[in-house]
């Protein structure tokens, strides 16, 4: 490959290897182990939740749903083993409730899964949401200037000046009975105002930056700076506090949940059923580990994923291996 | 300066009216306030309707309630609560509980937070900086909330049951000797024979003050002693001089071990002081410690005196902050004996009815705020870690600290005086945004632990459509907020000779 | 023979390669000179030529992953070989550095008698005060006004000439024997260039030291180094006298430099420019890693990397496998001339 690409170049008379943004983008994601893991897990989950008991009317392959009763086997107790029998254990199945029952005999799978669909769309309703209004808004005060700036200045001032966890329990407080949809828009209305700072600061910062400077240091064309440097990375930068915002998002709602002020039955979440069974705690401890388990699968894997892009977008990422 | 703040004063005013109007606004409409009376049936429940919506103005538009709730807060009255209660008593006792809790919590969290970090930049690629970013994402993924549970029903409850019998079962001094030279391993910088070595001593130092802390019971009855003392305070005395001036100036050096075995000294002195002191006692020694620190590295620090006040002023206020956790650490177990054995709390702020010495009670209040603020801490440590990493990365890599290397610095004073105050820059907006959502985990953690706080007062406020609460809530955290942030920009100002404050 | 300085450094075989995810980066590959006492020598090249990469080598402040090999003798110590605390004293003691950009080199958050106090503590523990009047005499000799007062600003107080000024006052402020110049003027404004330029001379001679002058502008090069040497793609290519080298180069890399640069006299007419790029640093090219955009380019020159070697009288030294035909050319900027209008 290296004698092609050697070849290749002193025909041409340079053998500057010439990538796309986008294909090193790519490339430096790809090479980021932990994103890659991240990925792969968050799929996981996601294929997990809404393939087992379907979506909508689409019917999944589990075979218990999450709003059927039944009679509590064992306590409720999960039934699933990881433990191979030549250890000691039980052998490795996932038998009749592998996550158990609640305490009126529904599948916890069942309602786990129920909780991860729901708790996903409010994240990725709430990040983009949050994610359209602060660019539109950074940009406009990054562009504009003058009294567009300092008008959605003042107001992310205000908002800034309310802590975001309390500012969506009072939106959540108000519109919580009026399903998740409406719920997740509305606190992507009131959690904007950091990102917009951020958007507004990169459309500053941009045209002063020194990168430019580093880009003509290995030999980059006026135009191709403006066009392939600079542009994309406001791009990038959206990109990964959007990412971010949704792991954010994630834990938002279920601590608004878990405060009785999130997403409001019949609609079940992560949060709500840690809030639900919390009582449970020291008897049937299940009914606690698993939603705090996904939660905090699904939080680490985009914060894994955020991670991979904020270094595949990071122009000053040549990593020296030491 | 004074300008500075008077503007600000002036626009957080106004950003603050603003923003109460839009709480007040959304909380009034937040559900219906009279939900749980329509249930009550006949002319009970119609008579308590009518008092409510009177006391509570629910006949004028949500505007008219508005201003009459502002009006009263100018009149420093802060309104009911539904029922009738006073907002402004049942503030008075939240306030200092939530705040306890909040401070301590960003205090740790910067402190521990920005030095991990800091070693995690200084050793980038390493196996602990790799360790330190695993741990920061998992605390960036943590719900605060199962945190906080998990906190209080492994770690008090069996912490408690444990303390009846403090022995350490070999295995785990085994294995927490292993993590501990782990961890030494990846911290220390050379071939494989380095980090062998760290490896080694770092597990077998480990294992030998498990087992001597395990047979001789400490746990039952902990203190630092007078031994312990001497050695903790005259190893700070020179690891300060090693990172402020270098041991090869013997000075500065000198300076802070006088500090520190005065200071030991004294703690043996001023045993009938430190019997039961107050407060003010102890700001007096604190204060004493610095004047007389001051003094010895006046004295001692001869042509690096700068450096030599420094350090022994910080070598004597370690030494006297250890001799205050050893005071706390004697009356352990009479504390203990006090509350039958279960020192770690997992509800309240507070023991009620608790009366015991200076010693005693504040052991009370820190072993009921040690979870809150543990599950606290975990969340913003992330942060700080990360920030204050990726800061140091960058200042470490810019032309001036260059500049300052080719001047022939040794390394110790590139990172100290040129990298690490510029690399605090940023750290210090950091502050700011993260004390918001440092309230904001409060209200999650005083709902678990079941501390009757500020938190509480939102939470039920918000539940029952209730204004007056949750402005109260509102007014004493924005305020919080807004005071932190011009602190923060007055660092920021301090910091940076390039910003001006006007 | 016998009134010829002494040398204080010399540089031997240096190699410099920093492993990036990408590959290797060979940017150093081989570089070797001599600098005598209070001589000037210019290192010209493009930007990634590795010219910048090879005096922070010899500083000693090249970051962590870099693999550097060769010999740095200074006054016959390799300096490569020296423990830490020895290295460190050399380093702002005898062997000191300017650098590009004014702007960003100060510290913005200490003062500048602050960090010029700092270099003189650096090396001798003598009274602050003492140290402050050394900065004060450094600014005055650089010859910033007022340098008493000044010594309390800040570098965001001082205009870029100043501040540039306050660098070359740090830098000899311990009398070095060697001031390293990393592209001193290029962040600067024209006028002010040439009195940093002749600042910085003038210092020179007040400390006796000599001068690697590293720069891209010939013209900065031509009116005050004693030497010249030519790096492209990480070699030095020529090396010589610089009359000799700007009247009769002997690589058509430097001659496509001189055409490169405007002048009065080629005024009315056009440049001639170097079409192409430098090659990338891990992926070179076989043979000379000039060829993809020599006019002078044949088979030989694809096949083969011309070595370093004698090229006239002189001690004149080029790498080039056409080094007689560019010397005897009678304007050898014009090979470029007829190159370009060629592919116009």
């Amino acid at each position: 490959m290296t004698i092609s690409a050697s070849a290749s170049g002193a025909a041409q008379g340079m053998t500057v290897v010439a990538r796309t943004q986008g294909q090193m983008v790519r490339r430096r994601f790809f090479r980021h182990r932990a994103a890659l893991i991240g990925m792969f897990a968050f799929g996981f989950v996601i294929l997990l939740a809404f393939s087992s008991i379907g979506f909508g009317p689409i019917p999944g392959w589990w075979d218990k749903t999450y709003l059927t009763t039944g009679s509590l086997v064992n306590q409720g107790r999960p039934t699933l083993s990881v433990v191979p029998e030549f250890l000691g254990g039980e052998g490795i199945h996932l038998g009749e409730h592998p996550f158990g029952q609640d305490n009126i005999g529904i599948d916890y799978f069942a309602l786990t899964m129920r909780g991860a669909q729901q708790s996903i769309i409010v994240a990725f309703i709430v990040a983009i949401v949050a994610t359209s209004v602060g660019t539109l808004a950074g940009a406009f005060a990054g562009y504009f200037r003058k009294k567009t700036e300092s008008f959605i200045m003042r107001l992310t001032d205000v908002m800034i000046t309310i802590p975001i966890l309390i500012i969506a329990a009072i939106v959540g407080r108000t519109f919580g009975d009026s399903g998740i949809v409406i719920l997740a828009i509305c606190i992507g209305l009131v959690t904007w105002p950091m990102l917009g700072r951020l958007v507004r600061g990169e459309f500053l910062s941009l045209r002063e930056k020194e990168f430019v400077e580093a880009a003509r240091a290995v030999g980059t064309s006026a135009s191709r700076i403006i066009f392939r440097h600079v542009l994309p990375n406001t791009v990038g930068v959206i990109i990964v506090s959007a990412t971010l915002a949704v792991a954010n998002a994630v834990l938002l709602e279920s601590a608004l949940s878990f405060l009785g002020v999130g997403v409001q039955p019949p609609d079940v979440s992560l949060g709500q059923l840690i809030d639900t069974y919390r009582s449970a705690m020291t008897t049937r401890p299940w009914l606690f580990w698993w939603p705090g388990v996904f939660i905090i699968a699904i939080a680490l894997s985009i914060n894994f994923i955020g991670d991979g892009l904020r270094d595949a977008f990071d122009p000053r990422q040549t990593r020296v291996r030491a | 300066m004074i300008a500075f703040i008077v503007r600000r004063l002036v626009t957080s005013f106004f950003v603050l009216l603003a923003a109460t109007m839009v709480i007040f606004g959304l909380t009034s409409i937040a559900g219906d306030p009279l939900a749980d009376l329509r249930e009550l049936p006949g002319a009970d429940g119609e008579r308590r309707m009518a008092d409510r919506i009177e006391r509570m103005h629910l006949d004028d538009p949500v505007w008219l309630r508005y201003l009459n709730w502002l009006t009263g807060l100018f009149r420093g009255y802060l309104g009911v609560n539904r029922d009738g209660q006073d907002v402004g008593v049942m503030l008075g006792d939240a306030l200092s509980a939530t705040l306890q809790l909040v401070l301590a919590a960003t205090v740790l969290a910067v402190v521990i937070g920005v030095c991990v970090g800091i070693i995690s930049a200084l050793r980038q690629y390493s196996s602990f900086d790799y360790g330190v970013t695993l741990a920061a994402f998992v605390c960036f993924s943590l719900p605060l909330f199962w945190v906080a549970v998990m906190l209080k029903q492994y770690i008090a409850i069996s912490f408690n049951d444990w303390l009846r019998d403090p022995a350490i079962p070999p295995t785990v001094i085994v294995v927490l000797a292993l993590i501990a030279g782990l961890i030494w391993a990846a911290i220390a910088i050379g071939d494989r024979k380095v980090k062998l070595i760290a490896f080694g001593a770092g597990a077998a130092i480990t294992a030998v003050i498990l087992t001597l802390l395990s047979v001789t019971g400490w746990f039952a009855d902990p203190g630092i002693g007078l031994i312990g003392l001497a050695i903790l305070a005259g190893g700070t005395a020179v690891g300060l001089s090693m990172l402020i001036s270098g041991l090869q100036y013997r000075g500065p050096l000198y300076a802070a071990l006088a500090a520190a075995g005065l200071g030991v000294l004294l703690s043996e002195i001023l045993t009938p002081v430190l019997a039961d002191p107050s407060w003010a006692e102890i700001f007096g020694l604190a204060l004493a410690t610095v004047i007389i620190c001051i003094a010895l590295g006046y004295g001692l620090g001869g042509l690096l005196r700068q450096q030599a006040i420094t350090g022994a002023v910080l070598t004597g206020l370690i030494t006297g902050g250890l001799i205050f956790v050893d005071r706390l650490l004697q009356s352990f177990a009479s504390y203990s004996d006090m509350v039958r054995g279960r020192p770690i709390s997992t509800i309240g702020a507070g023991t009620p009815n608790f009366k015991g010495d200076f010693w005693q009670t504040n052991l009370d209040s820190a072993g009921h705020l040690l979870l809150p603020s543990m599950a606290l801490v975990l969340i913003s440590l992330a942060t700080y870690t990360r920030y204050s990493r990726s800061s140091m990365l960058e200042v470490m890599n810019l032309d001036y600290v260059r500049t300052a290397r080719a001047k022939g610095l040794p390394e110790r004073t590139v990172i100290t005086k040129h990298a690490f105050r510029n690399g605090m820059i940023p750290i210090t907006t950091l502050m700011a945004v993260d004390f918001a959502s440092v309230i904001g985990g409060a209200v999650v953690t005083e709902n678990v632990f079941g501390w009757q706080g500020m938190g509480t007062l939102f939470t039920t406020g918000l539940q029952q459509v209730d204004p007056a609460p949750v402005m109260a809530f509102f007014i004493v955290s924005g305020t919080a907020i807004v005071v932190f942030n011009m602190l923060a920009d007055i660092v920021y100002a301090y910091l940076d000779p390039r910003i001006r404050l006007s | 023979m016998t009134t010829s300085p002494k040398e204080i450094l010399r540089v031997e075989d240096l190699t410099v390669e920093f492993p990036t995810e990408d590959g290797v980066v060979h940017a150093v590959r081989g570089v070797s000179y001599a600098l005598h006492e209070r001589e000037v020598l210019g290192i010209v090249g493009e930007s990634g030529s590795g010219k910048s990469v090879s005096s922070l080598a010899v500083m000693g402040l090249l970051p962590r992953g870099a693999r550097v090999h060769g010999k740095i003798l200074y006054r016959g110590d390799d300096v490569l070989k020296l423990p830490t605390r020895r290295r460190r004293a050399l380093r702002g003691g005898k062997i000191a550095m300017i650098f590009q950009d004014p702007m960003t080199a100060l510290n913005p958050v200490h003062t500048i008698g602050d960090q010029l106090a700092e270099a003189v503590l650096a090396h001798g523990l003598i009274p602050r005060k003492q140290a402050l009047a050394r900065a004060k005499e450094m600014l005055d000799l650089v010859g910033i006004p007022q340098a008493e007062q000044r010594l309390r600003s800040y570098p965001h107080e001082f205009s870029g000439g100043m501040r540039q000024r306050a660098m070359i006052a740090m830098a000899v402020i311990n009398n070095p024997d060697v001031i390293i110049a990393d592209e001193p003027t290029t962040a600067l404004d024209v006028t002010v260039q040439a009195q940093i330029l002749e600042k910085l001379l003038e210092v020179k001679d007040a400390v006796n030291a000599a001068i690697v002058l590293i720069t891209h502008d010939l013209g900065v090069v031509a009116g005050i180094a004693h030497r010249v040497l030519v790096m492209y793609a990480g070699k030095p290519v020529e090396i010589g006298d610089t009359d000799s080298v700007f009247y009769r180069p002997r690589m058509p890399y430097t001659a496509g430099l001189l055409g490169s640069m405007p002048s009065l006299e080629t005024s009315g007419g056009r440049l001639r420019p170097i079409g192409g790029a430098p090659p990338s640093l891990i992926n070179l090219p076989p043979g000379c890693p000039f060829s993809p955009r020599c006019p002078l380019a044949d088979a030989t020159c694809t096949a083969e990397e011309p070595a370093l070697g004698e090229a006239g009288e002189g001690g004149h030294l080029a790498a080039c496998h056409h080094w007689r035909a560019v010397a005897e050319a009678p304007d050898p900027t014009a090979l470029f001339h007829i190159e370009s209008e060629a592919v116009s």
